[in-house]
């Protein structure tokens, strides 16, 4: 005898689908930050025009209308020019050698013996330290900030890449020397692909300590720079000026971490189901 | 076809405090077109076996000589778990592991997606998978460099019965056409009296016990009067032995 199944088709959801839900998750989040946005200036407003004299702490548009004033006066460009020619030459030499001394360390017991000591120095290291130092060996000039940056930044990625090494899964390597795969096609496709969230958290890390230490180092040597601007609007005791150059700043750190480098991360890591969500 | 030839072969694993012994003195030979399987309890030494005779591990005496005619065979591997490369594409996982490149080698991983049936996932991810899928890529991945000798370990244990049995079905249509040797590892009896046609059985400590022709015509169904026979009869020899005893 044969037994009839009874099937009942599955109920229809009357909750909002993934698509629908992701949609209004993104704009609540949105909504909070602009709430920050707002909150944070009212605050600043408030401040401004009742608890301190607005010499001191000047109202949000003030300071907007000289943000203004430095780009409409092609000051933004030649100074941010500087600063980031910095942060590119010695952010670029910190991402080859810190890349290339976590691969080392590892991979290799005895590199991580001869290098983790002198990796965790710098480290721990103020930043501030390095600037002084390299403000003293190559004084005024570009150099120094550049050095100052690639010493500070370079330790933030070898740690990152170490750990990474470590975590490669045997199992992967394991099957591409199974199948015949050489060390460089290993290295590759295996390795480099599976440091690439290693590489993207060293990469803000790093981008952020070198953004900090080459305006500290133009405010001690250098003679053109965010830092350097700073310097002489704090010795104007302008503090309209130097607010402008600070928010300037923070404008464009703002605008490569959300516009290029979480972006660029979305695209690398697209195989991930959480970020292709 | 792909001949293998095992010689007094042993392998330890030295850690600080002792030395364990996971195969000790093994012999065996295989020739073309064999379907073996290697059987034992967990921990007896099976996936060091295969993992010997693909080159990840090395053994610590003997000899392993695996040919086809007169050069070394080609090895293709199975794994338990996929281990598919998350952020490749299924057809790029395939084209991962050829030795060369171009459209006939393409033409070739599409064919053998085509025979695990999951030619329509060839550009997801395998994130994008279920477990029993990714195990379908990982056996068309083996495949596709048309290997003379194919190794597997276990590859159905970590899926569901049905999804394990539909894979054994679609494993042994894909050894009858392609004429590979197989050496294939598992510790669940019924797979190996179904799928075999020899049977290898390894003790705890890595000893070599027995070497069984299984003499029963294909297809077997695993639910028959003969390969019930068959198993009851190697899980005696299995106890006979004191070879599950842990």
């Amino acid at each position: 005898m044969q037994t009839k199944l009874r099937l009942r088709p599955p109920p229809v959801s009357a909750a909002p689908g993934g698509d629908e839900r992701r949609r209004v998750e993104r704009r609540r989040r949105w909504l909070w930050r602009i709430a920050g946005y707002v909150f944070f200036i009212s605050l600043w407003q408030f401040t401004s025009s009742f608890l301190v004299a607005d010499f001191i702490v000047p109202p949000p548009a003030v300071i907007l209308a000289e943000m203004w004033d430095i780009i409409a006066s092609g000051q933004v460009w030649v100074h941010f020019g500087a600063t980031l020619r910095t942060i590119a030459i010695g952010f670029a030499v910190a991402f080859a050698l810190g890349s290339a001394t976590g691969l080392l360390m590892g991979r290799s017991r005895w590199w991580e013996a001869f290098l983790s000591d002198w990796v965790m120095a710098t480290l721990t290291t103020p930043g501030l330290i390095f600037a002084l130092v390299t403000a003293m060996i190559f004084g005024l000039g570009p150099t120094g900030p550049i050095v100052a940056v690639i010493v500070t930044s370079f330790s933030y990625i070898a740690v990152n890449v170490v750990e990474g090494v470590k975590a490669v899964p045997r199992d992967l390597t394991d099957m591409a020397r199974s199948f015949g795969r050489s060390q460089p096609q290993i290295l590759r496709h295996v390795y480099l692909p599976f440091l690439a969230p290693y590489f993207f958290t060293a990469t803000r890390y790093g981008f952020s300590i070198a953004w900090k230490i080459a305006t500290l180092a133009e405010v001690i040597v250098g003679t053109a720079g965010i830092g350097f601007m700073m310097r002489q609007k704090f010795q104007e005791f302008s503090m309209q000026g130097f607010l402008a150059w600070v928010l300037l700043f923070f404008a464009f750190a703002l605008f490569l971490e959300r516009v290029v480098l979480q972006r660029q991360m979305k695209h690398v890591l697209r195989w991930r189901p959480e970020v292709a969500r | 076809m792909a001949t293998i030839k095992v010689q007094d072969l042993r392998k330890e694993f030295v850690t600080d405090t002792s030395t364990v012994v996971a195969i000790e003195n093994v012999s065996f030979e295989v020739g073309g077109h064999e379907f073996v399987s290697v059987v034992g309890p967990s921990g007896c030494g099976k996936s060091t076996l295969l993992n010997i005779l693909s080159g990840i591990e090395s053994a610590t005496r003997g000899t392993v000589d695996i040919t086809e005619g007169d050069r070394k065979a080609k090895l293709g591997y199975v794994f338990q778990s996929a281990r598919l490369l998350p952020w490749r594409s299924v057809i790029d996982n395939l084209l991962f592991v050829q030795s060369s490149r171009g459209p006939q080698v393409r033409a070739r991983c599409e064919r053998y997606l085509d025979m695990v049936q999951l030619s329509h996932t060839a550009k997801q991810y395998p994130g994008q998978l279920s477990g029993g899928m990714q195990q379908r890529v990982g056996i068309a991945r083996a495949f596709s460099i048309e290997p003379d000798l194919l190794l597997m370990d276990e590859p159905f244990s970590h899926l569901d019965a049905i999804t394990a049995r539909s894979l054994r079905r679609e494993l042994h249509v894909m050894w009858q056409e392609t004429g590979k040797t197989v050496l294939f590892v598992t510790h669940d009896v019924s797979e190996a009296v179904e799928l075999s046609t020899r049977i290898i059985m390894l003790a705890k400590g890595g000893r070599l016990v027995a070497d069984l022709p299984v003499e029963l015509p294909f297809p077997r169904d695993p639910a028959s009067d003969a390969v019930a026979l068959a198993r009851a009869d190697l899980l005696r020899r299995f106890e006979s032995l004191d070879l599950l005893a842990t």
